[in-house]
């Protein structure tokens, strides 16, 4: 008899479970709806500032402003920003993260990290003691404001501290079950190479170096800002595609289970049958 | 002929029509801008943008950013910028007048800073909704 109510107990547990997913499922596709539209809208500013890189790089091809120039010294440290969540639940989405920063780290072990998002925290911590940053619970808000301050760290770090460079690795999002690993080098900056480049030779008012110097910050604020848009995106899409599966797993529990609860339900019966009939059959004889 | 003038900010696009005249705040001096102008990049102070249309004229207060014009296309990118009738006039005069006293008495650099672009801020509201 206590099977079959440990059974049930199972099943109860399970089917609560379930709902807690399936819940989390639909909350990570509205936010997945609201991150895919920001990152929409960023889309004209980014490309606009792009644009405007590129032509000035193509008009000054030979600037000495070190956002724009290589570092000679090729000995110089790196600079790492890894974009992780500050929750779990989102499948793969940190580990692989963890993973290709592990990789980078055995190939650079001279760099200098910085964190955003508390879970890629965690684990990097373990890996190196070259933390240098950390920035937490930025993706609820996802201000432009706050991402401002992150940049404002990184150059500061790579204009004093002669760092070679500075790379990301962040997850982009290419759809809602597709997360693509990408580790991109934001300092010194290269523009993508593009045929769109303005010909027309500029004024520069007061000058060449501070419009350089505020187009490039000003690119690399909208680089991450774009980078953190993606990494959401990407992190309620995994999000999403976890909890579906999560969700399945519980029906499919949920029926096997009830397949056994209905098996023993029906062989206490029949034993209580034969106990009948047989002690019946005692009496009469 | 007319000018071509769009408004980017990094979350939206603030506006996009045609227009005759601009007046830009640069950071060296307001710049005019009429058809014809020469192809220029600068950056942005905080202060009143001005935008003749026919009849019309529309009054912005922007805080930052950077200009480019480029045969009658003129580009502003910025992170803050307010349309005239989005501006309380109260609000930005008391943000003048705390910013003033701040100012007055500061011992950190950093206040002393906040404190001064505040006040740039509240001063180009201002001169947006002046008339």
């Amino acid at each position: 008899m206590s099977n079959i109510r440990d059974i049930k107990n199972r099943i109860d547990s399970v089917r609560n479970t379930r709902q807690i997913t399936n819940a989390m499922k639909m909350v990570a596709a509205s936010k997945l709806r609201k991150a895919q539209d920001r990152i929409v809208n960023a889309r004209p500013y980014a490309d606009y500032l792009e644009f405007m890189i590129r032509s000035v790089k193509y008009k000054n091809p030979d600037t000495e402003h070190p956002m724009l120039t290589e570092n000679q010294d090729k000995n110089a440290k790196r600079l790492l920003v890894v974009m992780t969540s500050d929750r779990g639940l989102c499948g793969s989405f940190n580990s692989n993260i963890i993973r290709s920063t592990k990789v980078y780290l055995e190939k650079h072990p001279d760099t200098d990290v910085i964190c955003i998002g508390r879970k890629g925290y965690e684990q990097i911590s373990k890996l190196t003691s070259s933390i240098i940053d950390k920035y937490f619970n930025l993706f609820n808000e996802m201000n432009f404001n706050d991402i401002k301050d992150i940049t404002k760290g990184v150059l500061n770090l790579y204009l004093n501290n002669g760092y070679a460079r500075v790379d990301v690795i962040y997850n982009e999002f290419k759809s809602a079950i597709q997360q693509n690993i990408i580790e991109k080098q934001i300092l010194p900056i290269i523009p993508p190479e593009s045929p769109a480049i303005s010909q027309v030779d500029y004024l520069y008012e007061p000058d060449e170096n501070t419009v350089i110097e505020e187009l490039g910050t000003k690119y690399i604020d909208v680089e991450i800002w774009r980078m953190m848009l993606e990494s959401s995106a990407a992190e309620q899409g995994a999000r999403m595609t976890a909890m579906d599966n999560a969700t399945e797993n519980a029906t499919e529990l949920i029926d096997s289970l009830t397949l056994l609860h209905n098996r023993a339900r029906q062989a206490a019966i029949t034993t209580e049958i034969i106990e009948i009939a047989s002690g019946a059959e005692a009496i009469n004889e | 002929m007319s000018l071509h003038l769009k408004i980017i900010q990094p979350y939206r696009t603030v506006a996009e029509l045609e227009c005759d005249h601009v007046i830009i705040p640069g950071i060296d001096g307001d710049i005019g801008v009429s058809t014809g102008h020469t192809p220029l990049l600068t950056k942005i102070r905080p202060g009143p943008l001005v935008v003749f249309q026919k009849d019309t004229k529309i009054n912005y207060a922007i805080h930052d950013g950077f200009v480019s014009i480029e045969k009658d296309k003129i580009r502003i990118v910025c992170e803050i910028i307010e349309c005239g009738d989005e501006i309380d006039q109260k609000r930005a005069e008391e943000a003048k007048k705390r910013a003033e006293e701040r100012l007055k008495d500061t011992e950190s650099d950093i206040d002393f800073r906040r404190a001064e672009s505040s006040l740039r801020r509240a001063v180009a509201r201002l001169q947006s909704i002046a008339d």
